[in-house]
């Protein structure tokens, strides 16, 4: 296998959504202490439209996903450079409120990771810690983001109950309730079904496709079925770069670069 | 790298396939080859060692136990006197405590009949002895006497002697010679005693309440009244305190008046009760003469039913648990001791766990990590390493003397030059305790947080939380039965430590509780005792230590027990809250 890198631009030719971009990723660089994992990344997330992230093991996909919220923040010795704008507004530049951006932007993680709480008190979370403790609110909320996750008829009768309690799927379903319960512009999926039996990966497939419209999703997923059955847009990561970024369909059919033909057809990754 | 492990694969599976093959043909042919493995392989000699290691752990600590439980248990058995004649004509009476071998030294043995002495030889110069109780210091100037068995020429068991627990002197075995109630001579009667030793110890105890807690209460107020003058001239002059001074003189004339009232009444029931007398009789005919009421228990040992043996060692239990000791600690209860080692145990935890858990936090949550954070977590480590004694000394230097001092100074000048916090006390014992514990509390919070999965942290990032409501909402909660956990190992550690106290407020007879009707009711300058030290007391610096030997026994069962029951109760705290916060399956 050949390791030499040949700096040749991003290939685009992605869906356009009628209301243009929520993010857009420009010029960015990322390194770990001495080692850098992202190289020149531009990125247009379209809103309303899903967009997945694909490529190997290592490729840096999660990082840049991570960069969206600034979840990397508590990684010690990272280093960023170039911007990542939200509605023309540089997450990374000076004042920003990280906490109020997380907040616009909900993540599902790899694991489903529920706290040692109620399912009420889950999905309750992001607006109790931001202060609301009107009753009736919460239960509106609680009931409008179990009902978008797909788990409210699942839930409803033991709302108080520990929801470590609730089994993988619908604790992943609980995580995308808690995801969606603080109303943010944008949904960030770090694989979210790679604990899940394939039942339980199908619902979730099956809800992203519900919320599709609705929110706008970027998920990063190593299966390839998934992202072509889930997005409107992939990208294709290698080494840190940005190889080809498209329309889902393109990419899966007719990719424009040979690296990005040679991942989608299983030739290496 | 890809590339290096498409070679590998298609190799290490050939071999194992020919490995497979090989093994094959060889079972059916030329070569005898083993098929079990290697004994190292295997690792039965260290499975054997880890085994052993468990049995000689259970056996050492099932053996500390049961000598512990055996003997604490039964200490509070009755058990039978016996009248020993002796060959040289000496009488004594007693009970047996123990036996042993000895080598009889020559000057004994020259002393002694042919026959006897054959027989001593016979076996190699050793001989039996017994170890008896005999009571009666008053008269003896000793409790214990050892006997051989070559001097007894006749053991009985007298159905009229009698085992006496007394308020003062300690036990007295003997007869009852006669009775004197109320200034009339009485020849013994069973039932008449026991009638006019219980009035008598009502009497006494009566005399007890007015003095602990009528007088003590005026002698309060005295010495408050006796310091606020101090405190008064202090602050405003000798001149302007003048009118308060007076008008508290005169409070104190009041009390003083009451003060003598409750005397006399004393007085009065002690005068009746020297009236009612009984006359004590040892084996050898000298009699005692004592009042009636300073006779705590006493039962006729050789002529007990089961059922009032069972009734004598419950009843020696509840006095163990419940009364305040005598004679020097080697009779009566505990009941102060257990109180300081609970009250200064639970003081300690207040002070612990805060400190312990905030310092973990800081350590693990917000401190950077690095250099500097792994010296101080080393040294945190290296902390509980410190001789013990050395917190004690810490403690009387730093938080007796020099921040009680200045409390003194600060705040009852009045007092000095008597220390009210700058002495020992039970707050600078638990705060040294605190100090020597905290190590542990740290280390296993630590432990506890870092044992939260970095998923919920991220997790509650992620939904907009900030860092500290991550930490309050989602951390603490997840690490608490971890944390739980140390405390409960600091508190078995603490509140089986000896040392440091004795420098920072134990005492061996402490004149009254840290808690009592007194205002402000907790008084933690005071000094108190604690069942540790007791045991160290009781058994190593009493006037007798065979005297005090089953007590050590039995004052360990009860600060195991103590601290067993401590824990337990955190254990199950601890159990309650790990179902709570239950990590789920998927």
């Amino acid at each position: 296998m050949t390791t030499t890198l040949e700096f040749e631009p991003t290939a685009y030719h992605i869906n356009r959504s009628s209301e243009g971009p929520v993010l857009e990723i420009k010029d960015f660089n990322l390194w770990y202490g001495q080692k850098q994992a992202l190289f020149d990344n531009n990125l247009e997330i379209q809103k309303g439209m899903v967009t997945a992230l694909i490529g190997p093991s290592g490729c840096g996909k999660s990082t840049l996903l991570r960069c969206l919220n600034r979840m990397n923040d508590l990684v010690d010795d990272l280093r960023i450079d170039g911007r990542i704008l939200a509605d023309g507004f540089d997450i990374y530049g000076p004042g920003v409120d990280v906490i109020a951006l997380r907040k616009r932007m909900g993540m599902v993680f790899q694991k489903p990771n529920p706290f040692a709480m109620s399912i009420y008190d889950n999905i309750s979370y992001p607006l109790r810690v931001d202060g609301v403790t009107r009753k009736s609110i919460l239960d509106e909320t609680v009931e409008r983001a179990l009902r978008s996750a797909a788990l409210w008829d699942e839930a409803k009768d033991r709302l108080s109950d520990t929801a470590l309690g609730l089994s993988g799927g619908q604790q992943q379903r609980l995580c995308i309730a808690r995801a969606v319960a603080s109303d943010p512009e944008v949904l960030l999926m770090d694989e979210p079904c790679s604990a899940l039996d394939p039942i339980a990966t199908a619902k979730i497939e099956s809800l992203i496709a519900d919320l599709r419209g609705q929110y706008s999703i970027v998920i990063v997923t190593h299966s390839m079925s998934q992202a072509a059955r889930v997005s409107d847009n992939t990208a294709f990561m290698y080494l840190g770069r940005i190889i080809e970024y498209g329309a889902t369909e393109t990419i899966f059919t007719r990719p424009v670069k040979s690296r990005t033909n040679d991942y989608v057809t299983g030739r290496f990754g | 790298m890809s590339t290096s492990s498409e070679h590998d694969i298609p190799a290490s599976g050939g071999a194992g396939l020919a490995g497979v093959a090989a093994r094959e043909s060889v079972a059916g042919g030329r070569r005898v080859r083993r098929f079990s493995a290697d004994i190292s392989a295997v690792g039965e000699p260290g499975l054997w060692a880890l085994g052993g290691a468990l049995a000689l752990g259970i056996i050492l600590i099932a053996g500390f136990l049961g000598v512990v439980a055996w003997n604490g248990v039964t200490t509070f058995w009755p058990k039978p006197i016996e009248r020993v004649e002796l060959r040289d004509g000496d009488v004594l009476a007693g009970v047996a405590r123990r036996s042993g071998t000895y080598r009889v030294g020559q000057d004994v043995l020259l002393r002694l009949d042919d026959a006897q002495r054959a027989e001593i030889e016979a076996n190699l110069g050793f001989a039996d002895r017994t170890l008896y109780q005999t009571a009666n210091y008053d008269l003896y100037g000793d409790d214990f006497r050892w006997v051989s068995d070559f001097e007894v020429a006749n053991v009985t068991q007298p159905a009229d002697f009698h085992y006496f627990e007394r308020q003062t002197w300690g036990v007295f075995i003997g007869r009852v010679a006669g009775l004197t109630i109320d200034g009339t001579e009485r020849a013994f009667d069973p039932a008449l005693m026991q009638r006019e030793q219980a009035a008598a110890r009502q009497r006494f105890n009566e005399i007890r309440r007015l003095e602990q807690r009528d007088i003590g209460r005026i002698n309060h107020q005295i010495e408050r009244e006796r310091l606020a003058q101090r405190r008064a001239t202090l602050r405003q002059g000798e001149e302007a305190a003048a009118p308060a001074v007076a008008e508290s003189q005169a409070r104190i004339a009041d009390l003083q008046a009451e003060f003598q009232v409750l005397q006399a009444r004393v007085n009065e029931i002690r005068e009746r009760d020297r009236r009612y007398r009984v006359q004590l009789e040892e084996v050898g005919g000298r009699t005692i003469d004592t009042e009636l009421s300073q006779i705590v228990r006493y039962f006729a040992a050789n002529q007990l039913s089961l059922f009032e043996k069972i009734r004598i060692y419950f009843s020696r239990w509840w006095e163990f648990v419940s009364a305040e000791p005598r004679e020097a600690n080697t009779q009566g209860g505990v009941l102060p001791a257990i109180f300081g080692t609970v009250a200064m145990t639970m003081l300690m935890v207040i002070f612990v766990a805060p400190f312990g858990v905030i310092t973990a936090l800081y350590l693990r949550e917000y401190a950077k990590q690095g250099r500097l954070t792994s010296i101080v977590r080393i040294s945190v480590n290296n902390l509980a390493g410190v001789p013990s004694i050395v917190y004690g000394v810490f403690g009387l230097g730093f938080f007796a003397y020099t921040m009680g001092g200045t409390i003194d100074q600060l705040f009852y000048p009045e007092a000095l030059p008597n220390p009210t916090f700058g002495k020992g006390g039970i707050l600078w014992a638990s705060l040294t305790l605190a100090l020597l514990t905290v190590p542990v509390v740290i280390v296993a919070s630590e432990e506890a947080l870092a044992a939260v999965p970095r998923s919920m942290r991220e997790g509650s990032l992620a939904c907009g939380a900030s860092k500290w409501q991550t930490i309050r909402y989602v951390v603490l909660p997840k690490a608490l039965p971890g944390i739980m956990t140390g405390m409960i190992l600091a508190m078995a550690r603490g509140a089986g430590e000896v040392a440091p106290l004795m420098l920072v407020g134990v005492v061996k007879l402490a004149p009254a509780l840290p808690i009592d009707g007194f205002f402000p009711f907790i008084h933690l300058d005071r000094s108190f005792m604690h069942l540790g030290f007791h045991i160290f007391d009781v058994g190593f610096q009493s006037r007798n230590s065979e005297a005090g030997k089953p007590m050590v026994f039995v004052t360990t069962l009860l600060l195991l027990a103590l601290i067993v029951a401590m824990n337990a109760t955190a254990i199950i705290i601890r159990n309650r809250l790990k179902r709570r916060y239950a990590t789920g399956q998927f």
